[in-house]
């Protein structure tokens, strides 16, 4: 190589030097790509966007086809972390049930001006309609005895029927040994509530229901129902049920059927009257203002 | 036509890693990138027949694509890679580039090279450097990657020499890495 072409040579690599060094101190000063750098970038990115997508294609392949390896294991460990939480869940749900019980027991007894203690249901024996047939409470001959009136959120349940070591049976409002007096709140007809005993609902009826000579003194549907508080282990007041349909009469008496207001298969506590509620007072509402012993008495 | 060619395949090189190194599945294979700029500036410096003009400007547009490819800002790369190819340049004389343990050792040397060079670039233009630490432990990772690519690629550059060589001889000193 001759002296003369050996200088081009250098001079031309010391330009291609220079030439990035100032490219670069422009782009510095620049901050963003020059018009040249985006027409190569618009020239160079639909392979750059092919090579892209088929690496990504086939690194997709690998990924979700391929390296599987560890799916396993983690699918197992998922089904365990899944199964026990399920099983935390269930436990919450259960804990979540008795405490929304002993809060509804503990607002019952508040409202109850008689003696009475909490029982949990333990079991309820179905009929084949899966009607409940009784209550199995866990309060044993220690603390109740049979006759004492059981009630719920809503209204009476039924009678302590039978106690046996730490259980007792209750029966229900709807069992047709079940006899109730009541009061239809809109009338103040009296009468008593018995069950129909029937296998596929908790129907009762009123016996007695006297048939009033005023047509808007009658029994109707939608009648809503209370206990007296006479003759019975109820307080009085407490809503029993309503008038489901007005089946007829026979001169004398209606006839009705009669839908609880507890709902029994919902029931999760209860509350037992350990005593008989106080008779209700006859002048509570008409008593008089005792006269002065002296002076203004009129003679 | 050869440095064109040389150039243009790199380019497809750098694309295609530029593109799948990121789908490796550990961060530390991912932050090893091969610095394949480098191993192909070295090759055009250590291959230039005569003129070394047309071994630094092959060298310098690679460079430049790849600092449009990753970013960059431009002219960062192609500095860097036209000094690297003048610094295998000087070595082309002293060493010959044969065999696998030569190889890797000398893309090794390269990226070595490359990446100091890139550092003093980087300090001199003002582009803000990572931690001592951060730069160093990375420049380690490239300089592993870039020794283990470099066979392939040397191979590949030297197959590419191979069909622009005009007789037998040629060519077989171009597979066995005997050029120039």
């Amino acid at each position: 190589m001759t002296l003369r072409r050996r200088l081009v040579d250098w001079s031309l690599t010391g330009l291609l030097i220079l030439v990035p060094a100032l490219v670069l101190r422009a782009s510095l000063q620049r901050g963003t790509p020059s018009a040249f750098d985006a027409a190569v970038l618009r020239l160079t990115a639909p392979l750059e966007a092919g090579v892209t997508w088929l690496a990504e294609g086939v690194g997709g392949l690998w990924s979700r086809y391929v390296a599987l390896i560890d799916v396993e294991a983690e699918n197992r460990e998922l089904r365990e972390d899944n199964e026990r939480l399920r099983k935390e869940l269930a436990e919450m749900t259960r804990r979540a049930y008795d405490v929304a019980a002993l809060e509804e027991l503990a607002v019952l007894k508040k409202h109850t001006p008689t003696d009475t203690i909490g029982a949990r249901v333990i079991a309820a024996p179905l009929s084949p309609q899966f009607r409940v047939l009784r209550l199995r409470l866990d309060r044993g001959s220690r603390d109740v005895q049979p006759d004492m009136a059981v009630i719920a959120g809503t209204g009476p349940v039924g009678k302590i029927e039978k106690v046996y070591g730490d259980y007792a049976d209750v029966m229900l409002v709807s069992d047709a040994r079940s006899k109730i007096e009541v009061v239809v709140k809109r009338t103040g007809a009296r009468g008593w509530l018995i069950g129909l005993g029937k296998p596929d609902s908790y129907a009762c009826t009123i016996s007695a229901l006297e048939l009033a000579p005023q047509s808007e003194l009658r029994a109707r549907a939608g009648d809503e129902l209370v206990t007296s508080g006479v003759g019975s282990v109820f307080p009085p007041g407490l809503v029993v049920g309503k008038i489901e349909s007005v089946l007829g009469d026979d001169g004398m008496f209606q006839k009705v059927e009669v839908r609880p207001a507890v709902d029994v298969s919902r029931v999760r506590a209860v509350v037992v009257l350990l005593a008989s509620p106080p008779p209700p007072d006859p002048d509570a509402k008409t008593r008089k203002k005792s006269e002065p012993a002296f002076g203004a008495r009129a003679l | 036509m050869r440095t064109a060619t040389l150039v243009l395949a790199a380019y497809v090189l750098c694309v295609i890693v530029g593109a799948c190194w990121r789908l490796l599945p550990a961060q530390l294979l991912r932050d090893a990138v091969p610095e394949l700029g480098a191993l192909t500036a070295a090759y055009l410096g250590l291959t230039a027949r005569r003129s070394l003009a047309a071994a630094v400007g092959g060298s310098v547009i690679i460079g430049y694509l790849a600092d449009i490819i990753s970013g960059t800002p431009a002219g960062l790369g192609a500095l860097v890679l036209g000094i690297t190819c003048l610094v295998t340049r000087s070595a082309q004389q002293r060493i010959l580039v044969r065999g696998a343990a030569m190889t890797i050792g000398f893309s090794a040397f390269v990226a070595l090279v490359d990446g100091v060079v890139g550092l003093l670039v980087r300090g001199a233009a003002g582009v803000k450097l990572a931690s001592i630490g951060v730069e160093l432990s990375h420049l380690s990772l490239v300089v592993a990657a870039t020794a283990l690519i470099g066979p392939l690629v040397w191979r590949l550059f030297r197959r590419i020499d191979a069909a622009f060589a005009r007789t037998h001889r040629e060519r077989d000193a171009a597979l066995e890495g005997l050029m120039p």
